[in-house]
């Protein structure tokens, strides 16, 4: 059973397109990844699951209705996006920021309600961000920054979530920190949560279910101790390498030869 | 980064506090704006050759009062152009922030992205060259006001229309009018020239009724609706992705938003003339009385007219001799222009 899949899905910019005929199902109640090397239409997928770019061709399928036949604000109440390079205006405080995320719940003329309050509170005490409540999010460490626009995406309160690249910014110590707390989230609340990643070893260790592209295409999908191999990696990446459990997790890992 | 009850309810009753904080500030200098802009109104029909008690003039404005005389000036002299200052100030704050937010960039307003000089040329033209005046010279202001902001919004148009091209597209556009304005200056008789430039300066005293009317009729619309669009426009500021995520539709509200601050903008500019700085700075002086990134629309409103309602107050009354609005605004405005530029451009923020 999966809420959000995708038929025969083109998407391309101007007279180009980054992928072609696509059929992805998203399994509910996972973690995914998406990977694969840089310009494989990794992000370009994610965007068109979210609704930010419109098929060309095909569709992408949210409880079996084609998006395109939704009405935007009832698409944010049930699938949330945290795009790769988010804006905040300058000088806004984390609450601020965090309750924006609460808009597609509000209506033109309805008031802050006890609702909104609640989900703002939950996002940011799942996501560790309570004690920043007045703070700029200018003055925030990149490792802060991103545990409050996962907040503000949270607040959004979906059960769909899609993260373009979340660690690109981020040390190693913060990237593995945001991967374990989107894992929390999964598993205290079920949320599906899709996430575009670069790191292979991270994906396989944090995510349930793996979609490798290349050039548009997908590649492989599955679970990572299964897909993942040697051959995939060279096939993806084109890099030659040795996959070795993780002495931790027991999942696959990545080692250049 | 558990969930634990207890900071779960911490946590809680914070927000609650900066919630209330926040909007207790917003109430405060609203009404305190709101405030000041009566007064301000009141101060500007008091004084004069002829001066008049504060009481006196309320009660007139009222239909209070019966002091013929006292009636004549406050209503017949004084309250065109004290409602002229209002209704201008009003829009051109109303508008500046639109146009600022939207285009995330405190240099957006409309003075430097085209629209005032599209009015300008089409008034000037009007004057030098069909010899117009009163009212066909504020409707084709307004015309070209629109005109311009049409040109920019096609040029800029590439899939959606993004901040930074609509703004340099609106400079060049700016700097093509007023290069456009100058040669018909050049080629103009002196009494035209003379009066074109009075208009270039910007004035409210300058505002017929029919004007008045019309910028009036803008206000009660437009106003209410950018107040509703305030709404979008707080998703909007997030960015293009995020806003649509949030499910806004966001070319169509930024359309309407611009569609709305364009429109606010063409009534101030066709009843006064060009009247610079104030759309410009009403905008982050209400930021910076209510909060960061609140972006108040009727808060930058307000501003505008406390500012521009003060500033005829000072071309008006404190200098030696009269001087047209924009002289004043102008001359406090500048040196806010120049501390942007070189604060922007430090923090690399914009600019």
């Amino acid at each position: 059973m999966s809420r959000l899949r995708t038929q025969e899905l083109s998407l391309g910019y101007d007279d180009r397109d980054v992928v072609r005929n696509l059929d992805v199902v998203i399994p509910d109640g996972r973690v995914t990844a998406i990977v694969g090397a840089n310009a494989c239409g990794k992000s370009t997928l994610l965007r068109g699951l979210a609704r930010l770019l419109a098929p060309r061709a095909g569709a992408v399928f949210l409880d079996d209705t084609a998006l395109a036949d939704l009405r935007t604000l009832d698409v944010a109440k049930v699938l949330g996006l945290l795009p790769q390079s988010p804006v905040a205006p300058d000088g806004i405080t984390v609450a601020d920021l965090v309750s924006r995320g609460r808009y597609p719940h509000q209506g033109w003329f309805r008031r802050w309600t006890d609702r909104d309050h609640d989900a703002v509170t939950r996002a940011m005490a799942a996501t560790g961000t309570a004690d920043l409540i007045d703070r700029p999010i200018r003055s925030l460490s990149g490792g802060q920054r991103q545990r409050v626009w996962v907040a503000m995406a949270l607040a959004q309160d979906t059960d769909l979530l899609l993260l373009d690249e979340p660690t690109t910014f981020l040390d190693i110590n913060h990237q593995v920190e945001l991967l374990r707390l989107l894992r929390e989230l999964n598993e205290e609340s079920g949320k599906t949560i899709v996430v575009v990643l670069h790191d292979l070893n991270l994906a396989c260790r944090f995510c349930d279910h793996l979609i490798a592209m290349s050039a548009g295409q997908i590649v492989a999908e599955g679970a990572p101790t299964e897909v993942v191999t040697a051959a995939l990696v060279e096939k993806v990446f084109g890099l030659s390498c040795l996959i070795v459990p993780d002495p931790v997790a027991g999942t696959p890992m990545i080692v250049p030869a | 980064m558990s969930t634990l009850t207890a900071s779960t309810v911490d946590t809680s009753a914070a927000l609650k506090a900066n919630r209330r904080r926040r909007e207790a500030r917003t109430t405060a200098v609203l009404v305190g704006l709101a405030i000041l802009v009566f007064a301000l109104l009141v101060v500007t029909m008091m004084i004069g050759s002829f001066r008049i008690g504060a009481l006196d003039v309320v009660a007139s404005m009222l239909h209070l009062s019966d002091s013929p005389g006292v009636d004549f000036v406050v209503r017949d002299l004084r309250l065109p152009t004290a409602a002229s200052a209002l209704g201008v100030g009003l829009a051109l704050g109303a508008s500046g922030t639109i146009f600022q937010q939207i285009l995330r960039n405190p240099l957006a307003s409309p003075d430097f992205v085209g629209i005032t000089s599209g009015a300008g040329l089409a008034a000037v033209v009007g004057i030098v060259v069909l010899q117009a005046g009163g009212l066909v010279v504020s409707g084709l202001a307004l015309g070209g006001a629109l005109l311009a902001a049409t040109l920019m919004y096609v040029l800029a148009w590439r899939d959606g229309v993004s901040g930074y091209r609509f703004i340099l597209i609106g400079i060049g556009i700016a700097a093509f009018f007023d290069g456009l304005v100058g040669f018909v200056l050049s080629r103009a008789q002196l009494f035209e020239a003379r009066q074109a430039m009075h208009w270039l300066t910007g004035s409210v005293g300058q505002a017929s009724d029919t004007e008045l009317r019309l910028l009036f009729g803008a206000l009660v619309v437009l106003l209410p609706i950018a107040m509703l669009l305030q709404r979008p426009l707080r998703a909007l500021e997030l960015g293009d992705d995020s806003a649509r995520t949030l499910g806004t539709r966001a070319e169509l509200s930024r359309a309407a938003l611009l569609g709305v601050g364009l429109v606010l903008v063409a009534v101030a500019v066709s009843a006064s003339g060009p009247i610079v700085f104030v759309a410009l700075v009403a905008g982050p002086i209400a930021n910076r009385l209510l909060g960061p990134a609140t972006g108040g629309i009727v808060a930058s409103a307000l501003v505008g007219a406390a500012l521009l309602l003060a500033a005829d107050l000072v071309a008006v009354h404190l200098m030696p001799t009269p001087l047209p609005t924009g002289v004043v605004t102008g001359a406090v405005g500048a040196p806010y222009l120049l501390w942007l530029l070189a604060t922007t451009n430090r923090q690399g923020a914009g600019g």
